[in-house]
């Protein structure tokens, strides 16, 4: 129970999680709606454009929110928009991670060779612009969601590496890991058993405030016109600023909802970091 | 000396890498560049020919070759729609970009910087929540969605500012207003936490207790935490950057971002080559220099 409540009394953690929760809830429920209510898992539901119902403002008709210029209702394209996002976060921030841990684990235990190898590669891929490396292999690959994966997973992997690679090398060092090491365990089990579990809160905690940057990332692209969906936030913010003198609402209501996630996702992670590393604060 | 010679081979070695990086991503694309700028429906003659204006009619070691060559010599070749030299463009363009991202940072660390400390200083006190909430709205609104948001504000509720072009002052205010917001946040996050970590250190100590006064004692953590702190807006030069070229295409300012847009929208492969070339190179450049500097102000950095 005191464990609970450590999370409880950190305001942070509190406000994030609520509104985390809150858009993890309309997340699934748009996803049951579109798979299971309106449409089929073989056939999901896509938000209809209709030319007669074209830049609706909020609160008119049938619309709550209005439409946008195709004259599809604007709750539903930020809702698909919301799907892609945690969608896209989730996937992208899971195989930086893993890159990350792997390469700075490389980097701790690996032989000389492999260790600076390790090691520069890794600081010359964390030093380049990331956007920039996202831009060129969008700009090349066409916009699809496969490149944007591997567009963003590359030059996110870097940052996770850093980290992995401070936290392992503090984490071999102590004594009950050189106990295990000096059982005869290999560096494999020694990974899997002490390392892994070691790094965990810093890796969750990099991992929800890398999340909102993924979003940030991924927008950014959809605005440039590379994103891999049309249902990107970013890209459907490009399309509203052509239209930000007759339907202002389109740009507002779409902006709101991504800061309303990335302020969730930054406030969750703020308190993680508090709460699960304490000689940080306080 | 040596660590000079060392920071040296550094440098080349990250910008021969990322030249690399650069060539191999626009090669190891899938499918042909040159059928999907001229559309299914070219001849095998023109892409031959396009091919061989381009360079990518011989083989892949040779292209790494000459492309590294016309790096050296600056040369770029022509873009492929506007039908002029790329260093040219990047020329004129370059100006715009550099001026827009060097004033937000400018403007974003004073701001930040400030922000910080004010808020750690008054840790838990009113000023401090304002500040911090602040802070995390100005974080969570990237450039282009906080643009288009002062945009209607400033020019079609107030009407104040112009919403486009380039020119006079009135012109870089929106642009500059909505790159300094998420910047001189992420800044004065950074700032207040390494204060509030560097405040209960032993030689802070060591000062209160030699009697110095609570000012001069707030601008000597302050000097200390600034390397930290620049070293955060080196991190953050690439979002700086990328958010300059996205501002850029939002308020219509011909810069580096517009053209690198154009070029993207119409597959200009030189074009779109060449500006990632050089905005990496400034980056980097940068990126160096902030680490030259963090080494005078604080000397116990050193590698």
């Amino acid at each position: 129970m005191n464990k609970l409540k450590v999370f409880y009394k950190n305001e942070d953690f509190k406000f994030g999680f609520f509104i985390i929760s809150i858009y993890l809830f309309w997340a699934l429920f748009w996803t049951f709606y579109i798979l299971l209510y309106k449409g089929t898992l073989n056939n999901p539901y896509f938000p209809l454009p209709d030319m007669q119902f074209e830049l609706i403002p909020p609160f008119k008709n049938k619309f709550l929110f209005g439409t946008d210029i195709h004259g599809r209702s604007v709750a539903e394209i930020i809702s698909m928009g919301l799907i892609y996002s945690i969608g896209m976060a989730m996937v992208i921030s899971l195989c930086s991670a893993t890159i990350g841990v792997f390469m700075g684990h490389l980097s701790v235990t690996g032989s000389r060779m492999i260790k600076s190898f390790c090691e520069i590669f890794t600081n010359v891929v964390f030093t380049f612009p990331s956007i920039l490396i996202a831009i060129i292999i969008m700009s090349f690959f066409g916009s699809s969601i496969l490149g944007l994966i591997i567009a963003l997973v590359f030059s996110g992997w870097a940052a996770y590496a850093r980290i992995a690679r401070g936290e392992i090398k503090r984490i071999l060092g102590l004594p009950y890991v050189e106990a295990a090491k000096a059982l005869g365990m290999s560096n494999r089990q020694i990974f899997f058993s002490s390392v892994l579990p070691g790094i965990f809160p810093q890796l969750l905690v990099h991992m929800v405030l890398g999340a909102s940057g993924v979003i940030i990332s991924e927008s950014a692209l959809g605005f440039l016109g590379l994103g891999g969906s049309q249902y990107s936030w970013g890209g459907l913010l490009a399309t509203a600023k052509t239209v930000l003198l007759e339907a202002p609402y389109l740009s507002i209501l779409i902006s709101l909802s991504m800061a309303g996630l990335i302020i969730g996702l930054n406030l969750l992670g703020d308190g993680l970091r508090d709460i699960l590393d304490p000689h940080s604060k306080k | 000396m040596a660590s000079f010679t060392r920071k040296i081979i550094k440098i080349i070695l990250t910008v021969f890498l990322a030249l690399s990086f650069i060539f191999a991503g626009i090669r190891l694309a899938p499918g042909d560049p040159v059928e999907k700028i001229l559309g299914p429906e070219a001849s095998n003659e023109e892409i031959f020919n396009y091919k061989h204006q381009l360079g990518l009619d011989v083989p892949i070691h040779t292209q790494y070759f000459n492309y590294l060559t016309n790096f050296l010599t600056g040369n770029l070749g022509d873009s492929i729609f506007k039908k002029t030299n790329v260093l040219e463009l990047i020329k004129s363009a370059f100006f715009p970009t550099l001026f827009l991202s060097f004033t937000s940072i400018f403007i974003s660390s004073l701001l930040g910087i400030f922000g910080g400390v004010l808020s750690a200083v008054n840790k838990g006190q009113f000023i401090d929540k304002g500040l911090r909430l602040a802070s995390l709205i100005g974080l969570s609104f990237p450039i282009f969605s906080v643009a288009p948001i002062l945009v209607i504000i400033f020019s079609l509720k107030l009407n104040l500012l112009p919403v486009s072009e380039w020119g006079g002052i009135k012109h870089i205010i929106l642009p500059v207003m909505s790159l300094v917001i998420p910047l001189s946040a992420i800044i004065m996050r950074v700032t207040r936490n390494k204060f509030l970590e560097d405040k209960n250190a032993p030689w802070i100590i060591v000062l209160k207790a030699k009697g110095l006064n609570g000012l001069s004692i707030i601008y000597r953590i302050t000097k200390v935490i600034l390397p930290t702190v620049f070293n955060v807006i080196a991190i953050q030069l690439s979002v700086v950057l990328a958010g300059t070229m996205i501002t850029e295409t939002i308020f219509d300012i011909p810069g580096m971002g517009s053209l690198l847009f154009e070029g993207i929208q119409n597959r200009d492969y030189p074009l779109v080559q060449g500006v990632i070339i050089y905005v990496s190179l400034v980056y980097l450049m940068v990126y160096f220099l902030v680490d030259f500097i963090n080494e005078k102000i604080d000397p116990r950095i050193v590698e």
